[in-house]
């Protein structure tokens, strides 16, 4: 093989005369009756390697960490550039309207190969089956999953704060018809609509927004939302205290958390007011404590 | 994981979940600019490729894509809680949403591959022979990328420096291979501008305020007569012949030059005003750091102080530092020019 990932990521100087070839065969081929145009053929590979640098494989070193890209064969790998190219060369010729006249007219010299017609292959489907291909099946599946409609609620609870902004929320809600999840939310925040309707609505909405946009990308929300939902599965009743659940730290960490991160995240329960913790090696709520965070969590 | 879509709830459910959906699409997508277009083609044929994700780029959401592709190649039915913040961004972000589509088709056709043989074949071996049009390009990815990673760095109050350094050096490296001095120029005309975003150098460079700011005349090199014609290192047409074992530089209407003697870099500046006569000055090389070939006087690139005052004829000559690098090697002087891309003076007290 003439170079690998390894190669590109450790040896790029070395390396990137041998990828450009690579992709410049490629480019040619599935650009077709564009082979010929320098600039189509530099924008193909300029993507292509604009994207590998991007992703760390182009230069990145130790310095950026591994990706699945780094642990596929050789043979994959190049079977990724080669799609790729296939991709912008598609999405060129779509710009570029052309008008194909012939199939023989994309063909390459290898014209055998099951993907050497890119304009009919990507009319019947450029991207097959992909989860997620819209954002509407991404905000689908977030409303219809538990645990990722929990961080949406967990986000709209913070904005208890700023009360106008949660009123144009839940004015916001309820104009949807999402008349359930407000009802949820409502007992939990005590929340009720105000008589009048605020004349800076739109401005409250907007803030109110641009929160919960930073809020749901946040790493942190997702953390605590998750190991809020781990205490309501894994506690259990104190051993002498009457009315008292316990759960240790290592308990919630399980394999996947750090017991550090767990400890951010109880803290931010805290600040919440859903439970009391001050540092202990176990967790304890009131029986109150635990209906709270399952009812609003385990929405039961 | 709980996914009433997945395991079938009722209608009046999935009914909620689809006005909640609605709700959170409309929450997450802001009016965003569309996706930068590569440029195309001019009439004239001059058109530069530019960065496709330039300025819409999300380093930390984007990095995260080929694990959360492999893992949804895998049936991985945790993947969307394992990677839920990215999920929740790939709903806001058109251009990352893109990036994912692209990135999973061709994944796909890794992970499942159709019959197909790969064109493989020699290609060219060096830098030199490759396009300079695309050693540009490169150049310029990995300066947009360094940037990237030094505005997440700071974005997250931690420190990335030596994965930023690291890119640029090798974007300067790159540089070093393309002849063609307007190339050249469009290779790094932002190298100045990210090499401000490392802490040190806003700091200690900025802080400092210079009397003069020397930039290279960019020359074409790449043969060995002497003689090439060069151009200023802004846009103004400016052309003259020069030493290519010499850099020239510019401050306005100052001029100066370095040049090597043996190992030693020597900076050459001539016509200082009164104020700096009979005065020791502080260099700064403002990119200094980056290049590791050259042992700098004193040790740090941002502070050099002469070895002598401005003479009475508001010439200064004192070394700059030590190197391996030959200036009348093509792709040596390259790399050294571009490191004097700014290089400021000030008085010392």
């Amino acid at each position: 093989m003439p170079f690998t990932a390894h190669d590109l990521r450790y040896r790029a100087e070395q390396s990137y005369p041998l990828l450009y070839a690579y992709l410049h065969r490629n480019a040619q081929r599935f650009l077709g009756a564009l082979k010929y145009d320098a600039f189509e053929v530099d924008t193909v590979i300029g993507h292509v390697v604009e994207q590998l640098v991007r992703l760390g494989i182009l230069g990145g070193e130790d310095r950026t960490p591994l990706t699945a890209l780094d642990n596929l064969s050789d043979a994959q790998f190049y079977a990724f550039l080669s799609h790729s190219v296939r991709n912008k060369a598609i999405d060129r010729l779509r710009k570029r309207r052309l008008q194909v006249s012939s199939t023989a007219e994309l063909e390459g010299s290898d014209d055998s190969e099951a993907d050497n017609n890119p304009i009919t292959d990507a009319v019947e489907s450029l991207w097959g089956t992909t989860p997620f291909s819209t954002p509407e099946e991404i905000t689908l599946r977030i409303s219809s999953q538990l645990e990722l409609r929990n961080v949406l609620k967990h986000c709209i609870l913070a904005l208890n704060a700023a009360p106008n902004q949660l009123q144009a929320v839940m004015q916001e809600l309820h104009e949807f018809g999402a008349d359930d999840f407000i009802l949820l939310l409502a007992e939990e925040l005590h929340f009720s609509f105000d008589s009048e309707r605020n004349p800076h609505i739109s401005q409250h909405k907007d803030h109110a927004h641009k929160k919960l946009r930073l809020c749901l990308q946040r790493q942190s929300s997702h953390l605590t939302v998750a190991v809020a939902l781990r205490i309501t599965m894994y506690t259990v009743k104190h051993p002498t205290e009457k009315n008292r659940y316990e759960v240790p730290i290592q308990m919630l960490a399980q394999d996947d958390f750090s017991v550090q991160d767990v400890q951010k995240a109880l803290y931010a329960l805290v600040d919440e007011g859903l439970i009391d913790w001050h540092g202990e090696q176990k967790v304890q709520l009131s029986s109150d404590q635990l209906k709270r965070l399952s009812r609003f969590y385990k929405e039961e | 994981m709980n996914d009433e879509t997945i395991l079938g709830g009722s209608s009046e459910l999935r009914g909620n979940y689809q006005t909640l959906g609605l709700w959170l699409q409309q929450i997450l997508q802001r009016p965003e600019p569309s996706i930068t277009e590569t440029a195309t083609a001019d009439n004239d044929g001059e058109a530069q490729l530019e960065l496709t994700l330039a300025g819409n780029y999300h380093l930390s959401f984007y990095q995260q894509l080929p694990d959360f592709i492999m893992a949804l190649l895998n049936n991985d039915l945790q993947a969307p809680l394992t990677y839920a913040p990215l999920l929740f961004h790939l709903a806001a972000c058109r251009e990352c949403h893109s990036a994912y589509l692209d990135l999973y088709s061709s994944m796909h056709a890794a992970v499942y591959p159709i019959a197909t043989r790969p064109l493989l074949g020699q290609g060219t071996r060096t830098l030199s022979a490759t396009p300079h049009r695309m050693l540009s390009h490169l150049s310029q990815s990995l300066i947009s990328q360094a940037e990237a990673i030094l505005l997440q760095a700071r974005h997250e109050h931690m420190e990335n420096d030596a994965a930023a350094r690291s890119l640029l050096q090798l974007a300067l490296r790159v540089s070093a291979h393309i002849t063609q001095s307007t190339l050249r120029r469009e290779a790094l005309k932002d190298l100045v501008r990210v090499a401000t975003l490392f802490e040190q150098a806003s700091t200690s460079y900025q802080s400092a305020s210079s009397e003069h700011s020397y930039t290279p005349v960019l020359a074409t090199s790449g043969n060995t007569r002497r003689g090439a014609v060069v151009r200023r290192a802004d846009s103004s047409v400016h052309a003259h012949t020069v030493d290519n074992a010499v850099i020239r530089l510019q401050a306005q209407s100052l001029e100066g030059n370095i040049v090597q003697r043996g190992e030693i870099l020597e900076l050459q500046l001539h016509n200082l005003e009164e104020s700096l006569r009979g005065s020791f000055v502080i260099i700064s090389v403002f990119l200094g750091s980056l290049l590791e070939p050259v042992r700098w006087s004193g040790g740090n690139p941002g502070a050099i102080m002469s070895v002598v005052p401005v003479d009475e004829n508001g010439t200064l000559i004192t070394p700059l530092g030590t190197t391996d690098l030959r200036l009348t090697q093509p792709e040596e002087r390259n790399l050294l020019e571009a490191t004097f891309m700014l290089l400021n003076i000030h008085k010392h007290v």
